[in-house]
C-alpha cells in the first residue's frame, strides 16, 4: 500500500512536469490572439481594434506573467475546470469537448489493446512451439512486416480488404448510433492500431516464451508427463510475460498518438484530431487538456503494470 | 504411506533392458556421440547407479530411456521397458510412461520447480491429469505425498511458492511431484549436487527409503562414487559415451577393474587423509564426442595406457563373476598395472598409502 502511495506521489509530479513544460512550450509557439480575433489582431493602428485586443487579453488572462497564467489554469484544472477554448465562435468550455471526444478514443484504444492482446498471446505461443520452424520463420516475417507498414498504409489496405471488398466493417464512424453500432464502426481502426502493436507483443512474448522453455523446470513439467499444449499454457506462458506487459504499458503512450491518424483516416473525431486542431488554432487550453488526459491515462496503465507484475510472479510481492 | 496404482501392472523383470543405445545429436561440428553403445539390466526393485563424470554421457543415457531429449537426438538400439520397446515412439507416445511409469527427480531443485506455481498445485498436476483425481482429491494427496517425503507443516507448505522453502525441502517436493503417481521406475539426476552435504545424505535416505516402499526401480545418476556407495545395488560406470566397468556395488568396491574407475574414487577425500593432503584428479578432459580417440576412449588420460590402449578397443569382458563387466586391457591387478603402478609409487605421482588403500 505504502508502494502505491509512493507511485501515486510520483504520478502527480509527473503531471505537475509534463503540465508546466507543455504550457511554457506553448507559449513559445505564437500568438493565439489572431486565432481568436481573426485581422483584427494584426490591426494595432486601429483603436477600436487595439480596445477588441486590450479586452480579449484582459479575458484570457494573455496580459499576465506566465507563471501567474500557470498558476491560474493549475488550480481550476484541480477543480476539474479546464478553461474556455480559444476560439472567435464563443468560447466553449473546453470540458464540453473533453466530455463529447474522450469516450470515443478511450474506446478505440481499449479495443484496440484488447485485440493487440487477444491476437499476440496466441501467435506468440504458437511460433515459440514451433521455434526456427517454417511456421515461426512466416510468423517473424509477418510481424516485421506489420510493424515497418506505415499506420495510414495498413489503415487504408484494411479499410478497403475488410470494409469495402468484403464488406464486414463499416467505413465511417457515426457519432449519433447506438452503442454497440458505434463498437462495430470502431473495430477497423482499432485493428490498424491494434495490429503493429500485436506483432510488437509477439516478438517479446515469443522470445521470452523461447527463453522460459529452456528452463528445467520446463522439462520438469514434461517429465510429469504434462501434455505439450498444457506446459505452454500452464507452465511457460505466465513467468514469460514480464516484458510483454511492460511494453504493453509504455506502448499505451505510442498508442495514443498513433490514434491520432488512425482516427482521420476512419473519421473518428477523438481526441486526436482534437488535439491536431486545437495545435493548428493554437488553442493552448484545449492542448493541455488533452495533454492532461493523455498522460495520466499512460501514468495509470504504467501503475496498473507495476501491479500486475506481484500477481504474476510472488517472488516480487512484498 | 500413500496408496500406489500398482495393481494392473505386469510384473515383467527386468524392469528395464537396454541393448547397444546409442544417442548422437546433430551439430554444427558433427555427430556427437554422447552415448555410443551401452548395454545393460535393471531388475525390478533394484537400484542401479550411473557414474562418470560430466561429459560421460550418464545424463543422456538417463533422459534418452525416458526418451526426453531434444528433437536433435537419434537414437537407435533396444529399450524394453517392462517388455515394451520405448525407442521410435516418439513424444507422443512417451509421454503416456512419464509421471505414471517413471519420473525423474532434476538435479537443481532451485530451477527444477515452477517459480509461479504453488508447490501443492505442482504435486496435484500429474494427479489430476493422469488419475483423474478431483482437485480436492488431489489436494489431500499431495498433502499425505508431503509427509510422506518428510515435509514438517504440510498443510502450511502446499500453499506455498517454490521460493518460500529451503533447497533441502524443495528437492523433497521434486521426489514428491516424481512420486506422486507411483511410477515404476525413478531417475535422479544428481539429485544432491545442488545441495548442503548434510541434507545430501537425507535426501539420499528418502529415496532409498521410498524405494523399498514402493518397490520401485531408481537409477541414480551421479559423478560422486560415494553417493552410490551406500544406496545402490548396482553400478554402471560410464566414460566417454560407454559403459567402462559394471558390478554390482559391493563387488566393484572390493575387486575395481577399470583404472577409470578407480581414479574416480581415487578424486573421493578420505577422512583418515592427513588434513591438507592433495587430492589426485584426473589430468585432462573427457573425450571430444564428436571425434573419439580411436582404441580406449580412457587411454589419452590413463596413467596405465600401453600401446595396445590407444590402438585397439577395449571390449566389455566380465571377471569370474559374470555380472561383473569391464572394458579394459591391462585392468587392476593385471602385471602390466602393478609394474606402472609401483613406477608411479616410486616417482612420487600416487601417495603409496592411496596406492596400498586401494589394491586389497
Amino acid at each position: 500500500m505504502n508502494y502505491l502511495f509512493q507511485r501515486l506521489a510520483m504520478a502527480v509530479m509527473l503531471l505537475l512536469a509534463v503540465s508546466a513544460l507543455t504550457f511554457g512550450g506553448m507559449n513559445l509557439l505564437g500568438d493565439p490572439l489572431f486565432n481568436i480575433l481573426g485581422p483584427v489582431a494584426a490591426d494595432t493602428s486601429n483603436p477600436t481594434s487595439v480596445a477588441k485586443i486590450d479586452a480579449a487579453k484582459e479575458k484570457y488572462y494573455l496580459d499576465r506573467p506566465l507563471p501567474e497564467r500557470y498558476v491560474r489554469w493549475l488550480g481550476d484544472m484541480v477543480t476539474g475546470d479546464f478553461g474556455v477554448q480559444f476560439s472567435s465562435t464563443g468560447e466553449p468550455p473546453v470540458t464540453n469537448l473533453l466530455k463529447e471526444r474522450t469516450p470515443r478514443t478511450f474506446q478505440l484504444l481499449v479495443l484496440a489493446q484488447f485485440m493487440a492482446t487477444a491476437i499476440s498471446i496466441p501467435w506468440a505461443l504458437i511460433a515459440a512451439a514451433r521455434v526456427r520452424r517454417p511456421t515461426d520463420r512466416i510468423s517473424t516475417v509477418t510481424s516485421f512486416l506489420l510493424i515497418a507498414l506505415p499506420n495510414f498504409a495498413l489503415g487504408i489496405i484494411l479499410k478497403y480488404l475488410l470494409g469495402i471488398k468484403l464488406g464486414w466493417f463499416p467505413l465511417t464512424y457515426t457519432a449519433s448510433d447506438p452503442f454497440f453500432s458505434r463498437l462495430h464502426q470502431l473495430i477497423l481502426p482499432a485493428l490498424t492500431i491494434a495490429l503493429p502493436a500485436a506483432a510488437v507483443y509477439q516478438r517479446l512474448l515469443r522470445t521470452d516464451l523461447v527463453t522460459t522453455l529452456q528452463e528445467d523446470f520446463i522439462l520438469m513439467a514434461r517429465s510429469k508427463g504434462v501434455p505439450r499444449r498444457r506446459v505452454l499454457v500452464r507452465h511457460a506462458l505466465r513467468p514469460s510475460l514480464f516484458s510483454f506487459i511492460t511494453v504493453f504499458g509504455i506502448n499505451t503512450g505510442a498508442l495514443i498518438g498513433g490514434s491520432l491518424i488512425v482516427e482521420t483516416i476512419f473519421r473518428v473525431p477523438g481526441l486526436g484530431s482534437a488535439i491536431v486542431e486545437a495545435i493548428l488554432r493554437e488553442d493552448f487550453p484545449v492542448v493541455l487538456a488533452i495533454v492532461m488526459i493523455a498522460t495520466t491515462t499512460f501514468v495509470l496503465v504504467n501503475i496498473a503494470v507495476d501491479l500486475l507484475y506481484s500477481v504474476l510472479d510472488p517472488r516480487v510481492r512484498r | 504411506m500413500t496408496p500406489l496404482q500398482t495393481e494392473h501392472r505386469s510384473d515383467v523383470d527386468p524392469l528395464l533392458q537396454l541393448d547397444d543405445v546409442r544417442t548422437h545429436f546433430k551439430t554444427e561440428r558433427g555427430r556427437v556421440r554422447a552415448v555410443d553403445g551401452v548395454s545393460l539390466t535393471l531388475r525390478r526393485g533394484r537400484a542401479l547407479g550411473i557414474v562418470g563424470e560430466s561429459g560421460s554421457g550418464k545424463t543422456v543415457l538417463s533422459r534418452t530411456i525416458m526418451g526426453l531429449l531434444p528433437s536433435t537426438a537419434e537414437v537407435t538400439g533396444s529399450i524394453r521397458y517392462s517388455g515394451t520397446e520405448l525407442i521410435g515412439r516418439g513424444r507422443g507416445g512417451m509421454r503416456g510412461f512419464w509421471g505414471r511409469e517413471m519420473s525423474m527427480v532434476f538435479q537443481n531443485p532451485m530451477v527444477s520447480l515452477n517459480p509461479v506455481m504453488k508447490v501443492g498445485e505442482q504435486i496435484a498436476e500429474p494427479l489430476r491429469l493422469h488419475l483423474g483425481m478431483s482437485r480436492s482429491d488431489a489436494k489431500a494427496t499431495a498433502t499425505r505425498l508431503l509427509t510422506d517425503v518428510r515435509i514438517p507443516e504440510p498443510e502450511r507448505r502446499i500453499d506455498q511458492y517454490p521460493h518460500e522453502l529451503s533447497g533441502g525441502m524443495r528437492q523433497r517436493v521434486m521426489i514428491a511431484i516424481a512420486l506422486a503417481c507411483g511410477p515404476s521406475l525413478l531417475f535422479a539426476d544428481e539429485p544432491t549436487t545442488a545441495l548442503d552435504v548434510t541434507v545430501q545424505a537425507q535426501i539420499l535416505e528418502l529415496i532409498a527409503e521410498q524405494r523399498r516402499d514402493r518397490n520401485m526401480s531408481v537409477v541414480l545418476v551421479t559423478h560422486d562414487l560415494g553417493v552410490v556407495a551406500g544406496h545402490t545395488d548396482d553400478i554402471a560406470v560410464m566414460y566417454g559415451g560407454k559403459l567402462v566397468e559394471t558390478a554390482p556395488t559391493t563387488l566393484l568396491f572390493s575387486e575395481m577393474r577399470m583404472p577409470y574407475t578407480m581414479s574416480l574414487l581415487r578424486s573421493i577425500p578420505r577422512l583418515d587423509d592427513p588434513s591438507h593432503t592433495r587430492l589426485p584428479v584426473i589430468a585432462g578432459r573427457p573425450p571430444d564426442l564428436v571425434a573419439p580417440p580411436s582404441g580406449c576412449r580412457f587411454a589419452p588420460r590413463c596413467a596405465y595406457a600401453r600401446e595396445r590402449c590407444h590402438q585397439e578397443e577395449p571390449p566389455l569382458v566380465p571377471t569370474s563373476h559374470p555380472d561383473h563387466l569391464y572394458a579394459c586391457w591391462y585392468p587392476v591387478g593385471s602385471d602390466e598395472f602393478n609394474e606402472r603402478e609401483a613406477d608411479l609409487v616410486r616417482s612420487g605421482a600416487v601417495p603409496v598409502a592411496i596406492a596400498r588403500g586401494e589394491q586389497k
